[in-house]
Parts: C-alpha cells; sequence; structure tokens
C-alpha cells in the first residue's frame, strides 16, 4: 500500500515537474530578488550623482518606491541618455528609471510600464532672451544632448528651422547656453527646471509646455507581468499620495506647474 | 506469490487472503479518491477561470471602456459646440443632445464598473475618483458652455476667457479621468492574463493527475479481480467488471472534458478577449483624436500640444515611421498592411480590412483639415471638422465596433462552451464516484464475508 502510494505522489511530482518547466521565457523582475535599477547621473533633482557616489532625485525616489512596492532590494547604477535601451538589451540594469519618453520606435526594443509622469516639452533660454514658444526657436542655436530626441522633435516635428549643436551631456549644454554657444535648451520641463534650479544664475523657463513627454520606466521587452506589477506600483504612488509629495519636494521651488498631478494614461504593457 | 500462498498452513492463509484483500481495495479505493479528487479539482479551477475571465474581468473590459467613450466625446461634443459659435444652429442642439446623451451613458458605465469591481479595492477607488471628478467637470463644462453663449464670436477660437474655462474642465477630464478609466480596462486585461496563465499551467496538470489517477485505479481494480478469480474461482465479478468499465470512462470523459474546458479558455482569451481588450483600447484612443481635432481649433497656445498628442496617439495606434504629422499622413495613405502599433495585429480579415480603409479616410480627412487650419482659414477648417472629419471618424468607430463584435461573440461562444461543458462534469462527477464506489464495494463485500 504504502509502496504504491509513494509511486503515485511520485508519478504526480513528475508530472507537476514538467509541467512547470514549460512556462519559459526571459525572467521576469517579478522573480528576482534584486533589481538593478538604472537612473541619470547628470540630472539635478531628477537623476543626479552626488559627490559621495549616491544618487538623489525625483526619478531616485520613483525608483526606490516602485521596488519597495514589488518587495525588491535594488542597487542604482547610472545611465546617460544614450545608453538608456542598451543596458537593459544587454542585461546590465533591470529596470530603466530616467526620463525614458516613451515613443513607439522604442517600444520596438523596450516594453514601458507607466508612464509615471506627464511632462512637457520647453524651452530654457538666457535670462535676457525673449524667446517665448517653439516658433521663436527659428534660425536659433539650440543643444541637443546624444540620445535624447527633444532637439530633433523640434526641427522635424515641429518644422521649427532651429540649429542643432550636439552636445554630450546636460552640463557641457549649461555651459554652452551661458557661454553664448547655444541660445536655447529644450527638453522635459522636469530637466529643465533641475538644471536651473541647480545652477541658480536666472536662466528663464519659457513654459511653452508645447509637446506631451510621458516618462516611462523601461523593462527588457517580454517582461508583461513585470510590467503590470510596475504599473500597480504606480497606481499605488499616485493614490496614496506619494507621487504628489515627491513631486512638491523636488519641484516646489522651480516654478513647474504642479496643479494637476494625477495617475497618468499607462502605455499598457502587451 | 500464489504459490507461496498456497503452500502456507490453512490458518494464516485464511487470514492473510481478507488481508489482502483488504490491501487491494484500499490502493484503488485510494486511487479512485486521488481521481475523483483531481476532477473535482480540475474543475473547480476551471469554473473560477471562466468566472473571472467571462463573467468578471471581460464584462469589466467593455464597461470600463464605454465610460472612457462616453466621457471622452463629452469633453470633445463641448470642444465642438465652442467652436461653432454662433453658427451651426441644429448642430449645436444635436450636440447638447449627444452630451446629454453620453453623461447617461457614462453614469450607466460607472454604476456598472462599480458593480463588477466586486472587492477589489483600487477599482473601486478609482470609481469613486472618477464620479467626484466628473461633477466638478460638468461645472467647469457648464460655466464655459454658458460664458460661450454670452459672447458671441465667429466660428473657430471662442474668447480667451472661455477658452481659460474650458482648458481647466478638459485638463481635468484629460489628465485626471480619462487616465483613470482607461487604467481600470488595462487593470481587467491583467487580471484576466494572470488568471489565464495561472490557470493554463494548472489545470493540464490536474488533467495529467486524472490520467494517471484514472489507470491506477483501473490497473487495481483488474489486479483485484485477477486476485479474486484465483482465490475463488470465479471468472466474472459483473459489478468490479462494471466498475471498471466506468472508471475507464469517467477517466476519459473527465480528460476530455478538462481538455475541451483549456481549449475554451485559450480560445476566450487569444481568440476573443485579447482583441477586444486592443480593440477597446484603439477606439478609446481614436475618440480622444477626434477630440484634439477640436481642442487644436480652440485653443491657439496649445494647439502644438493637441496637434503632437495627436500625432503621439495615431502613432500608438498604427505605426509607421514619421517624425511629423505630415509624414504620418503620407506613409498612412500609402502603405497597405503590415503595420505595427495597437491596431496592427487586428487588422486581419474583412472586417479588419474595413478598418484600416476606414482609418485611412479618417487620416485623410484630417490632412484636409490640419491643410485649411495652417492656411487660416478657420471658418473653413471649423466646417470640415464638423462634417467630413466627424462623418470620416464616424465611419472608422463604427468599423472598429464590427470588428469588436466579431471577437466579442467568439469570446461570449467560448465561455458558454466552457460553461456547458463543465455543467456536463459536475453532473457526472457525484453520480460516477457514487456508483463506482457502491459497485466496488458490491464487489468486494460479498468475498469478504466469506472468512467472517
Amino acid at each position: 500500500m504504502k509502496r504504491a502510494l509513494s509511486a503515485v505522489a511520485a508519478l504526480v511530482a513528475m508530472v507537476a515537474v514538467v509541467a512547470g518547466c514549460g512556462t519559459g521565457g526571459p525572467e521576469s523582475i517579478v522573480d528576482k530578488d534584486t533589481l538593478v535599477i538604472a537612473v541619470r547621473s547628470d540630472l539635478p533633482y531628477v537623476g543626479f550623482r552626488k559627490p559621495d557616489g549616491s544618487f538623489e532625485g525625483f526619478d531616485v525616489d520613483v525608483a526606490r518606491y516602485v521596488a519597495g512596492k514589488l518587495g525588491k532590494d535594488f542597487s542604482l547604477v547610472p545611465v546617460l541618455a544614450a545608453d538608456r535601451e542598451k543596458v537593459l538589451v544587454d542585461g546590465r540594469a533591470d529596470m530603466v528609471v530616467a526620463t525614458y519618453t516613451i515613443s513607439q520606435d522604442r517600444k520596438a526594443t523596450v516594453l514601458f510600464a507607466g508612464p509615471y509622469h506627464i511632462s512637457y516639452q520647453d524651452i530654457l533660454t538666457r535670462r535676457d532672451d525673449p524667446i517665448g514658444n517653439v516658433r521663436e526657436l527659428a534660425g536659433r542655436k539650440i543643444c541637443e544632448v546624444r540620445g535624447a530626441n527633444a532637439a530633433q522633435r523640434v526641427v522635424e516635428e515641429r518644422k521649427v528651422a532651429a540649429e542643432v549643436v550636439p552636445f554630450a551631456d546636460y552640463q557641457a549644454c549649461l555651459a554652452g547656453l551661458k557661454n553664448r554657444q547655444v541660445d536655447a535648451v529644450t527638453t522635459n520641463d522636469v530637466i529643465l527646471a533641475g538644471l536651473a534650479m541647480q545652477d541658480g544664475s536666472g536662466l528663464r523657463l519659457s513654459n511653452a509646455r508645447f509637446n506631451e513627454q510621458r516618462s516611462g520606466i523601461g523593462l527588457p521587452r517580454g517582461d508583461v507581468p513585470g510590467c503590470e506589477a510596475v504599473n500597480r506600483a504606480i497606481t499605488d504612488m499616485y493614490q496614496d499620495g506619494t507621487a504628489a509629495k515627491l513631486l512638491h519636494t523636488w519641484f516646489d521651488a522651480s516654478g513647474l506647474d504642479l496643479s494637476t498631478i494625477a495617475v497618468p494614461q499607462f502605455e499598457g504593457c502587451s | 506469490m500464489t504459490v507461496v500462498s498456497v503452500r502456507v498452513p490453512p490458518a494464516p492463509a485464511r487470514r492473510s487472503v481478507p488481508g489482502r484483500i483488504r490491501v487491494i481495495s484500499g490502493v484503488t479505493a485510494g486511487c479512485l479518491v486521488l481521481l475523483f479528487a483531481a476532477l473535482a479539482a480540475g474543475g473547480l479551477t476551471v469554473r473560477d477561470g471562466l468566472q473571472v475571465i467571462g463573467r468578471d474581468a471581460g464584462p469589466q473590459v467593455v464597461a470600463t471602456a464605454g465610460l472612457y467613450l462616453a466621457l471622452s466625446d463629452m469633453d470633445a461634443v463641448v470642444a465642438d459646440v465652442l467652436v461653432m459659435g454662433d453658427a451651426y444652429e441644429r448642430e449645436r442642439d444635436k450636440a447638447t443632445a449627444r452630451y446629454e446623451q453620453r453623461r447617461s451613458e457614462a453614469n450607466q458605465a460607472l454604476l456598472k464598473a462599480f458593480e463588477l469591481s466586486g472587492d477589489n479595492e483600487a477599482e473601486r477607488r478609482t470609481v469613486q475618483s472618477v464620479l467626484d471628478g466628473l461633477g466638478a467637470y460638468e461645472r467647469l463644462a457648464g460655466q464655459a458652455l454658458l460664458l460661450n453663449e454670452r459672447s458671441p464670436h465667429p466660428p473657430g477660437p471662442p474668447p480667451e476667457a472661455v477658452v481659460r474655462l474650458y482648458r481647466q474642465a478638459t485638463d481635468l477630464m484629460r489628465l485626471m479621468l480619462l487616465p483613470q478609466a482607461y487604467n481600470l480596462t488595462l487593470e481587467n486585461g491583467t487580471i484576466v492574463r494572470r488568471t489565464y496563465d495561472d490557470k493554463a499551467t494548472t489545470v493540464p496538470l490536474l488533467r495529467g493527475t486524472v490520467v494517471l489517477a484514472g489507470l491506477l485505479a483501473v490497473g487495481c481494480l483488474v489486479w483485484l479481480q485477477v486476485y479474486l478469480a484465483r482465490r475463488f474461482r470465479r471468472v466474472f465479478g459483473p459489478a468490479l467488471l462494471i466498475a471498471t468499465l466506468a472508471v475507464a470512462a469517467s477517466t476519459v470523459v473527465g480528460a476530455a472534458a478538462l481538455g475541451q474546458n483549456e481549449q475554451a479558455l485559450r480560445e476566450a482569451k487569444s481568440a476573443g478577449f485579447d482583441s477586444v481588450l486592443a480593440l477597446a483600447r484603439a477606439r478609446a484612443i481614436s475618440n480622444s483624436m477626434q477630440g484634439d481635432q477640436s481642442r487644436y481649433l480652440l485653443d491657439k497656445e496649445r494647439a502644438d500640444t493637441y496637434e503632437h498628442t495627436y500625432l503621439d496617439k495615431s502613432l500608438s495606434l498604427l505605426y509607421v515611421e514619421a517624425g511629423n504629422l505630415e509624414t504620418y499622413h503620407a506613409k498612412v495613405a500609402d502603405n497597405s498592411g503590415g503595420f505595427r502599433g495597437l491596431l496592427g495585429p487586428e487588422l486581419v480579415g474583412a472586417k479588419g480590412a474595413q478598418v484600416e480603409e476606414a482609418y485611412q479616410r479618417f487620416q485623410a480627412a484630417d490632412t484636409t483639415f490640419r491643410t485649411l487650419a495652417a492656411d487660416g482659414r478657420v471658418g473653413e477648417a471649423v466646417a470640415a471638422r464638423l462634417d467630413p472629419v466627424s462623418a470620416a471618424f464616424g465611419a472608422y468607430d463604427r468599423s472598429l465596433v464590427a470588428l469588436a463584435d466579431e471577437h466579442e461573440s467568439v469570446f461570449d461562444r467560448a465561455i458558454d462552451r466552457g460553461e456547458s461543458t463543465l455543467g456536463g462534469l459536475w453532473l457526472l462527477l457525484p453520480f460516477a464516484a457514487g456508483v463506482i464506489g457502491l459497485l466496488v464495494v458490491t464487489g468486494v463485500w460479498p468475498r469478504l464475508k466469506e472468512y467472517r
């Protein structure tokens, strides 16, 4: 009797193992114990590496919240705009929280959870420059940071004949603005607000708000369960008031319009 | 073994025969319990899957998508009325009626969504929050409409004060209410995917267990009969023979029923639900696109943003590589088939082809509309928006509905089929278990009695 029962048990267990192996696919972040999260290191108030090597900013706090909601330990690694796709594809990071604007062509290689924040494309100029909207960039020099598509959008999508000058990162861009190599920096308003606050020399944000920019959380393509779990975490972040608290903490002093803070319309994980 | 028991002295042999019968019967009973437990567990798992996918989350997708459409259209209608100015009296009356209708649809959808949210706290909070916001929206939209009526203007952008009021209303709608409705739809997609993935691994496992337990039970019954035949020199035990056949039949029927249910769930999910969800999302995004057209006319200061969101949404529906709207229009008009984006995989079959054509016509109408607006012919642009563009959008929207209906009926049929198969299984299960148990006892009991 015992022998027969143990034989039955062994067979059942075998069936279970065989069936369990059937569900292949890439490992989801949900199944990992620790996450490597890539954040920007060059964007003050957004994703910034302090001299002691630690990170701070809105994106960093969002990353921390999401990892907490997923119940994961995490480590942060710096990523530049141009490398955001690469770190996900070659597995150096499990998640990218780096003002990563969702776009359809990026979706071919990356899965986006969120957006966790909607920002707008805006223009940063020197205090004495009267540029007030995107059309007034015609004939002016604007900075383009490698890997970001904001400047390109001015020229291609808005068809404004601005002269695009490439720079390695926003610090170089800002220096270029101040020493008149370029006349304007255009990208997400949160990035510009952070740069202007850190600079403190009175650079001017025009509040032109001409393109909606949806910042998503980048995940390896195919990790649908992970994406859905992150979306739930983002919903919680807005419903429990954390999102509002973080936005006010980081951007209250910046002059950004924080009148509407609401959970953004998600991109969907499929 | 038999040889051994024949050789041992009579007294111990007399004790060992009933003992052995009991052991074999016990193992048989164990296998039967495992068989029926696995069948019952399979049935329960499938029932849970059919309930969640077919009766909760599936309908919730339809309800929440309906909510999004009603809300989005309310905001688009308000924008339409505001750009009509002091002309288009007849259209304005029609628009007002449409606004009322959409509001009532939104209320109904909210009630339904609340009912279907069951004990899902996050969903309930969301429905509550939309309900609250809708009141505020109606107040702001009402103020904008009233002020617009008091400040006559030709077709085109209304006075600045009206625009400012509308901006508050549309921001509330687009940035706070619509995302919540859309995310509710997505959340139900998540629930369905998780439930399906769970069932798609559990049900085959249980089905394997059913087959295994069934085979073991049949083996045990045969063993029991062979033993009894040898011991008692009877060739047939009719009761046990029938029991064996009944176990074999239950195993085959039960495993087949679970297999059919697995298939029904797969079909409901892959051929029905996934497309219903994708098309519901596409309809929602499309509706907000046509609203963006009116808002683009209405608010000069934000015209660039509204054009951008229109392009962004177009790209998410049918993706072609295009850096601006002009290129997009041209490529959509030229291209036939092979699109990526939300709608891409859905554009198959006759109804899918109709959607593609209707979408191309809608984008063509948009091309004309944008050209008029860009040339400063505002009055003509308003006229284009109110007639040819709206008509093209209506046709496109209807084609989406027709395609979604097709998938919805696949979904409903699969769920119905699953439920009726399951109903049959529930009928069979207690009956078969009872009869088989009885037969085994009838077959074994008289033999044991001989030793009393």
